[in-house]
């Protein structure tokens, strides 16, 4: 899982193009859409892009992500969950 | 000084002129359907059903052009069909367009990844040539022209700088609307943003779920006084006000007080020297997104302090015609007015839950239409309303 | 009057932070390269990291020019709009693998995305427009700029922005046909009908489109009607043109490249050269065939 995790962050930087910042700099239970990261709708449009294109997983209702993309723990436990 | 309307002309998925339009409205009549074309998949638009042959055939247009293009030269053709070019009247043509000649470009970019290369149908790419290629069908020379491309407000844009020209003494008479075709990467681009509707629109339902895309142009001609004793030309109506304002929320979000659209719509209203009580009808900008739909009912309701006259959102009929939404409107509110009639909001059944808003429900005759207000917010924050209102 | 405060540009010249910039100007080469400043020095991450070059220069150099009170309009010209974005999401459809397209260069490829982005950074809730007629976007926003102070408005913020792409050099040899250097460029600048210290302001401006006129002749009614004596104007800045006039003539295409928005950047030129010393300058852009901007500049 933890593998699971740091894989996310990285893919997390590239796809939101978060160039200033290091898989470190993420915490695993930091919201993704408080203060720190500065992330607003367009990011969650990005995310479910990252999960369809990484892990195959769709999203067809964005207010579903709100939940899922919470943090990083929220969305390993939601990969982990529905991979097949 | 008035700037009065001298002109107007239209094509949508709902009819080719502005009697083909009313009809549809009329019949309530919506255009939004399946089409065959791969590129829409199952998604439902307002696409206007000719070729751009069979459209150049049909209308005997001259000039070559983007599909853009073309629906301009048509609209803005009929517009000014009453009218000659004169040394005298110093004659501009202010147009608003989002995809340019997008629908050709996306073709010859997909040939060059295929290792092909036509590179000389690229100059129909530029928003402002589609503008150039329109005066050229128009006959338009040695003017001022203006492309404004400010996405969903382009045309109630270009209607307002029209007007100002005018006042300004740059212009005395000026050809303001809006063009906007189907392409491949406005639909992909909206599906991105995952802001369709699989079914058709429901534009202030509480059911909503996103938009569907159509194609179109609108055109109004506007002078002033002195121009019109020239011209010769019968108004048809006056531009009273107008406003464009800032949301400054998020470059494809309304806020969700809707606060630059009360802004633009206050902003019209004073500017035309109107109570709130004098607004015969609204057309809504009333895209049918959760977001627009609930952030511009709330501008609503803060504009005209609960007492919301009649309004309805004509998109239902032609689908989201983006850039070309101002002028296509501008000539519904012109029909509003000279026809007496009010336009129903396609598609509707139950309010939105937080406004409780009720549009017009049907097509009503016999009404006294006076001032008609018209909505047009584009992504980047964008809030333009302008007001239409009857000669007497 | 319309008089011009503060003005910042970023170019393939050294323009960004200079007071003058008309004495350094260096003939451009395909080498010669954009001269940007240090942006994470000025613009937040969390902008910065989405943002394209066209998008990076305009949102730069239209901060500079933010004075203690707010603008009452914002007005921006563009040829072309946002090319990167606009060609990173003809690749993201062409190249899609799964049915979920990414959307970021969706939305910064609309030509508005420049003042919408200002208006953002700025919480401004006053009139933004974008004007994309080729070539002459950038005279049109200028006058935009004058009506909207002839109009009762105080403080208005107008600019013009290209950029260019690799592509443009594919489509250089049978449609654009230019000699010059592709480049990319932001001018923006504060217009205002208060009185600036150096006291340079914007006599007129004409637009002139689809013409097949004569452009000399153009020029001379355009100074008559301006009570300007040719030979008085103290530099003529044109774009590559055989102006029939006597005064002291620049092509300005040398030092701004082929770019839709390089009388903008010329506009600076000027403003910069009367800096120095008191005159007129005309500015002449004839850089798409049968389109004309003249712009006259005094002190």
């Amino acid at each position: 899982m933890s593998e699971l995790k740091e894989k996310l962050k990285a893919q997390i930087i590239e796809q939101l193009n978060l160039e200033n910042l290091t898989p470190a700099d993420i915490k695993n239970d930091m919201p993704l859409f408080g203060e720190e990261l500065g992330l607003d709708s367009i990011d969650a449009l990005e995310f479910i892009v990252l999960l369809e294109q990484n892990y195959g997983l769709k999203i067809t209702n964005p207010s579903e992500g709100k939940d899922i993309f919470f943090s990083v723990d929220s969305l390993a436990a939601f990969i982990e969950k529905n991979i097949v | 000084m008035q700037i009065f309307i001298t002109g107007y002309g239209v094509i949508s998925s709902i009819g080719l002129n502005v009697e083909e339009n009313y009809n549809s409205l009329k019949n309530k009549t919506s255009g939004i359907k399946l089409t065959d074309s791969t590129i829409f998949k199952n998604y439902k638009v307002g696409s206007i059903q000719y070729s751009n042959e069979e459209l150049a055939a049909m209308f005997n247009l001259q000039t070559k052009g983007s599909r853009t293009a073309i629906l301009g030269m048509i609209a803005a053709k009929e517009a000014f069909k009453d009218h000659e070019l004169s040394s005298e009247i110093r004659t501009g043509l202010i147009s608003g367009t989002s995809v340019g000649g997008m629908d050709l470009t996306e073709n010859l970019y997909k040939d060059y990844l295929k290792g092909n290369f036509n590179t000389e149908e690229y100059k129909h790419h530029p928003s402002g040539v589609t503008t150039i290629e329109i005066a050229q069908e128009l006959g338009l020379e040695d003017c001022f022209l203006n492309t404004i491309s400010t996405a969903c407000s382009s045309a109630a844009n270009a209607i307002m700088q029209g007007a100002r020209l005018i006042k300004n003494n740059v212009l005395d008479r000026v050809i303001v609307g809006g063009t906007d075709a189907l392409t491949e990467f406005t639909f992909n681009g909206f599906r991105s943003l995952m802001i369709f509707d699989e079914e058709w629109c429901r534009p202030f339902d509480n059911t909503r779920n996103g938009l569907n895309l159509g194609e179109g142009a609108g055109y109004i001609v506007l002078e002033s006084e002195v121009s019109i004793l020239k011209s010769n030309s019968k108004p048809i109506g006056i531009l009273s006000g107008w406003n464009s304002s800032s949301d400054a929320y998020h470059q494809t979000a309304s806020s969700p007080e809707g606060y630059g659209a009360v802004l633009s719509m206050r902003g019209a209203l004073e500017m035309s020297c109107l109570n709130c009580n004098e607004i015969s009808y609204i057309n809504a900008h009333g895209t049918s997104t959760p977001n627009n739909d609930a952030s511009e009912s709330m501008a609503l309701k803060t504009v005209f302090e609960g007492n919301v006259p009649a309004f309805s959102s004509t998109k239902s009929y032609t689908g989201h015609t983006l850039a070309a939404s101002g002028g296509i409107e501008a000539v519904y509110a012109l029909l509003a007015i000279n026809r007496g009639v009010l336009f129903p909001n396609l598609n509707f059944s139950q309010a939105i839950t937080e406004t409780q808003l009720i549009p017009q429900k049907i097509f009503e005759e016999q009404k006294r239409v006076n001032h008609v207000l018209s909505n047009s917010f584009g992504f980047g924050g964008n809030n333009s309303s302008i007001i239409i209102s009857s000669l007497n | 009057m319309y008089y011009i405060h503060a003005i910042s540009s970023i170019s393939h010249q050294q323009t960004f932070d200079l007071d003058s910039i008309h004495n350094g100007l260096v003939k451009l080469t395909q080498e010669s390269p954009l001269i940007t400043p240090e942006f994470k020095d000025i613009l937040p991450p969390t902008a910065l990291r989405r943002l394209s070059p066209i998008l990076k220069i305009s949102l730069t150099t239209a901060i500079r020019c933010v004075n203690d009170s707010e603008f009452d309009g914002i007005v921006v010209g563009t040829g072309l709009g946002c090319l990167q974005d606009t060609e990173k999401f003809l690749l993201t459809i062409n190249n899609a693998t799964s049915d979920v397209l990414s959307p970021t260069a969706f939305i910064q490829s609309t030509h508005n995305t420049i003042g919408g982005q200002i208006s953002l950074f700025l919480k401004n809730h006053a009139y933004n427009m974008t004007h994309t007629q080729n070539a002459l976007s950038f005279e049109i926003s200028l006058l935009d700029g004058m009506t909207l102070l002839s109009e009762g408005k105080s403080n208005i913020l107008v600019g013009a922005a290209d950029e260019k792409i690799p592509f443009l050099e594919l489509l250089n040899e049978n449609l654009i046909k230019t000699e010059y250097s592709f480049t990319s460029l932001a001018t923006f600048f504060n217009l205002k009908n208060a009185k600036s210290d150096k006291g340079i302001f914007v006599k007129d401006v004409l637009v002139l489109a689809n013409s097949k006129k004569d452009i000399n002749e153009v020029i001379l009614q355009f100074l008559e009607k301006n009570q300007c004596n040719p030979s008085s104007l103290t530099k003529v800045y044109h774009s590559d043109l055989e102006i029939s006039l006597s005064t002291e003539k620049v092509n300005y295409l040398d030092f701004t490249g082929y770019n839709y928005a390089a009388s903008a950047l010329a506009f600076h030129i000027g403003v910069s050269k009367l800096s120095e010393d008191k005159g007129s300058i005309l500015i002449v852009n004839s850089l798409i065939k049968n389109d004309l901007g003249l712009i006259l500049l005094e002190r």
